[in-house]
């Protein structure tokens, strides 16, 4: 199968002062919207793996269970013919649902029928694991030999019959192997903990308060899963010698720090996993590099970004943008602010000092929470972020919008506060300025 | 007037009739002195001349855009920075500090002739508001070189000569003119012979006497600032502050049909040097006497090194345009023959 191709569009002010030595840059990377498979999406190179927590508590109440077999069979019904696939239930153990014998079953209406009537079995019985949930998805998915390699975790509770280690331990066995979407059903369960395995795994984390809204969000996971067509793109990053780079979040759709998932390919080169790719599929990455500085005059490449998948036959580069910093002494040319790059410096900014003010607000440090909260109502202003300025008005009464003064609210629903944690990263998007 | 055909010139060894451009005598085998124009190879230098410098540093390609791939730096085509040696003359030409590319050029040419040794510098600076002023720039420098090295061995009259190098050259832009518009450059000569120097200008590029005993600019711009000074309108410096100061009256170009340059002879009153410079230089240096510290005594024996440092001078105050010094000191050093001319110097 042919790769597609991606444009990598580089967005920063290319100029710096005498001495200046940070170059900062937007850069937006766009797959192509041709699907290059005859199956227009996901094949037999996609393989998914749902996991549904059957501890005790998803029976309290008991449409919690009920509705997760639902949505499961909803999910099971999107997954397209020719795709592995495999049901886990979760407890303080890992068990397979289906295929009963820890393998992969390849998608068809008898595999499909075959799996839902499995799933309708299930019940709730038992603790919560996650980690070995993900290391048993692990071990099925290597029996099957799709690149595409996808999970839905579903939890209500927290991680309460392993240790942080033992979870830790799981998450880093995973990273690589499988990207995986976590969803939290009511609001007993730990956002920073399912925040842990959807980071390291490449996806999202939400919160899915009534069981209820389960089905509908099981499918629409899937539906995104079965769009990918390119698995293990890596963004590549080149630098001159002498160089550093600081880091390299992705900021759209979502804010995700990629700095420390560095893998050195060399000294000058390091790659940072970004997941699966479907067609169309559009995210920015802000990347921060700090040169040796050069003289006025002088132009130096400053980064070299490009996307990379990794196939047997080695690596293949799909597309790429040049970082350029050319030193001046016009104060007019270097002072000026790109508008994406502030604009994501102020998005980050936005999820860090949501995740702080919730974060002191728990442990009742009330002047901390009031102050990120409070600036975060800004930020979420100044950028136009509704959605977060509309999530964050239900924890806080705003006072001012545009200075951030705020009051915190003396009673907030769970739901309401762990809506606001999980959702904190997602960003607004902004589109190059032209001229 | 047209330029007398050059394939006919006689060798200065054998007299048989060689090309301008041919290194060798195909006659009896001696080695010629052709002119050499600051064309640079084609593309970027094969090595970073940063990381070449520094032992330490780790040595790698240069990419297709002209980065290093190991320190990042953009390196420089190589016309961003032209040295030529021949010896009694050199010249260095130098993109500068904040154009993007070198859009001046020029060529020398060294070569006996019945009369003794002349030594034959030209410079053209691109005009930048004209379409590929760099091409404007080579091409006029090149065809004019062509005519003056070939009328100096034919021991043709040298002023007549310089008129008939610029209307050659203005003929070549003429040819070049495309749809874009008409490439357009300044040209500014200097013919340096035992008995005098003849020089030649159009447009604001300059050529200067430099010695102890006393300094001077030969030639009058082509500038708006030249001709409100010259008219008693302004003063001098009041006339160079004025944002109109470069606008050049005369150039080479197929919008300018009839260029009169301005052709001039002088007599040296005793040792000194031959500057011939675009404005990239006189803009931080205007005047002689200036031009004369700077320059001395370093020019009269080691020319490339003077012109090396009067570019860096002009880059250290800002290098705004591109900078082009030739300098041709008079005697000429030595008593050199063109068979033992050292070609280019090694980059």
């Amino acid at each position: 199968m042919s790769q597609p191709a991606f444009t990598v569009d580089v967005d920063h002010n290319q100029y710096l002062h005498d001495g200046a030595r940070d170059v900062s840059a937007i850069a937006t990377v766009t797959s192509d919207g041709t699907a290059t498979s005859a199956a227009a999406g996901a094949g037999p190179d996609s393989a998914e793996i749902i996991i549904i927590d059957c501890s005790g508590s998803m029976d309290v109440p008991h449409t919690k269970i009920t509705q997760a077999r639902t949505a499961t069979a909803a999910a099971v019904d999107v997954v397209r013919d020719g795709v592995w696939f495999a049901v886990i239930a979760g407890t303080s153990f890992a068990k397979p649902v289906y295929p009963a014998n820890g393998t992969m079953a390849l998608a068809s209406p008898q595999t499909r029928a075959e799996a839902k009537r499995a799933v309708s079995g299930l019940r709730a019985g038992g603790g919560t694991a996650i980690g070995k949930w993900l290391q048993l998805a692990r071990q099925i998915l290597a029996t099957c030999p799709a690149s595409l390699r996808h999970a839905i975790l579903l939890t209500d509770g927290r991680n309460q019959h392993e240790t942080p280690e033992e979870l830790a331990g799981a998450i880093s066995a995973c990273e690589g192997h499988f990207s995986c979407d976590c969803r939290g059903v009511g609001t007993d369960w730990e956002v920073s903990e399912l925040r842990k395995v959807s980071a390291a795994l490449l996806g999202t984390v939400d919160i899915v308060p009534d069981p209820a809204g389960l089905t509908a969000d099981f499918e629409s996971m899937m539906q995104n899963a079965m769009s990918k067509q390119v698995a293990d793109v890596a963004l590549r990053v080149w630098t001159p010698q002498q160089a550093e780079v600081r880091f390299v979040k992705q900021v759209a759709p979502t804010v995700e720090d990629l700095t420390s998932r560095r893998s050195m390919t060399s000294a000058q080169v390091g790659d940072y996993p970004t997941g699966a790719w479907g067609p169309g599929e559009s995210r920015d990455y802000h990347v921060g590099i700090r040169v040796a500085p050069g003289g006025v005059g002088q132009e130096m490449l400053a980064a070299r970004i490009s996307l990379v998948v990794t196939t047997p036959a080695g690596a293949q580069v799909l597309g790429q943008g040049l970082v350029r910093a050319i030193w001046t002494d016009d104060e007019q040319l270097s002072t000026k602010i790109n508008a994406r790059v502030a604009h994501y410096t102020g998005q980050a900014e936005l999820a860090s000092v949501i995740q702080e003010g919730l974060e002191a607000r728990k442990h009742g440090d009330e002047d901390t929470a009031t102050a990120r909260l409070g600036r975060a109502v800004a930020l979420a202003k100044q950028s136009g972020n509704e959605d977060t300025a509309r999530l964050l008005a239900k924890v806080v009464d705003v006072i001012d919008e545009a200075t951030g003064t705020v009051r915190l609210k003396k009673k907030v629903a769970d739901e309401d506060e762990m809506a606001l944690d999980t959702r904190s990263t997602k960003t607004v998007r902004v589109r190059k300025e032209h001229g | 007037m047209s330029a007398r055909a050059t394939e006919n010139m006689p060798c200065p060894t054998c007299g048989q009739p060689v090309d301008v451009w041919d290194g060798f005598c195909e006659a009896c085998g001696k080695e010629l002195a052709p002119p050499v124009v600051s064309d640079g190879q084609p593309g970027h230098v094969p090595q970073c001349p940063v990381c070449a410098a520094d032992p330490d540093a780790p040595q790698a390609a240069i990419t297709a855009d002209g980065y290093c791939e190991s320190c990042g730096r953009k390196v420089p085509t190589s016309r961003d920075h032209v040295e030529i040696d021949l010896g009694p003359l050199a010249g260095v030409s130098d993109r500068g500090q904040r154009h993007a590319r070198n859009e001046d050029a020029m060529a020398l040419a060294a070569s006996g002739t019945p009369d003794g040794q002349v030594a034959v510098a030209v410079v053209c600076d691109g005009v930048s508001t004209s379409p590929r002023p760099d091409e404007a720039s080579l091409a006029a420098a090149q065809e004019a070189v062509r005519v003056l090295l070939a009328a100096a061995r034919f021991g043709d009259d040298l002023a007549q000569a310089s008129v008939a190098a610029v209307r050659a050259a203005a003929d070549k832009l003429t040819g070049v003119a495309g749809p874009d518009g008409a490439p357009a450059c300044t040209y500014a000569s200097a013919l340096v012979e035992r008995g005098g120097v003849t020089v030649c200008s159009l447009g604001d590029s300059r050529v200067y006497w430099v010695a102890d005993a006393g300094s001077a600019c030969l030639t009058r711009d082509d500038s708006l600032a030249a001709e409100l000074v010259a008219s008693g309108v302004l003063a001098e410096k009041d006339a160079m502050a004025s944002p109109q100061a470069h606008v050049i009256t005369q150039w080479l170009g197929a919008d300018f049909p009839d260029p009169q340059p301005r052709v001039s002879r002088f007599t040296p009153p005793g040792p000194g040097v031959i500057l011939v410079c675009t404005d990239g230089l006189w803009n931080y240096v205007p005047e002689a006497a200036d031009l004369a510290l700077l320059a001395l005594p370093t020019a009269l024996t080691s020319p490339l090194d003077a012109a090396a440092a009067l570019v860096k001078v002009a880059n250290d105050a800002g290098g705004r345009d591109n900078i082009t010094v030739i300098l041709v000191p008079f005697p000429a050093p030595g008593a050199m023959t063109a068979e033992d001319l050292p070609r280019r110097r090694p980059s």
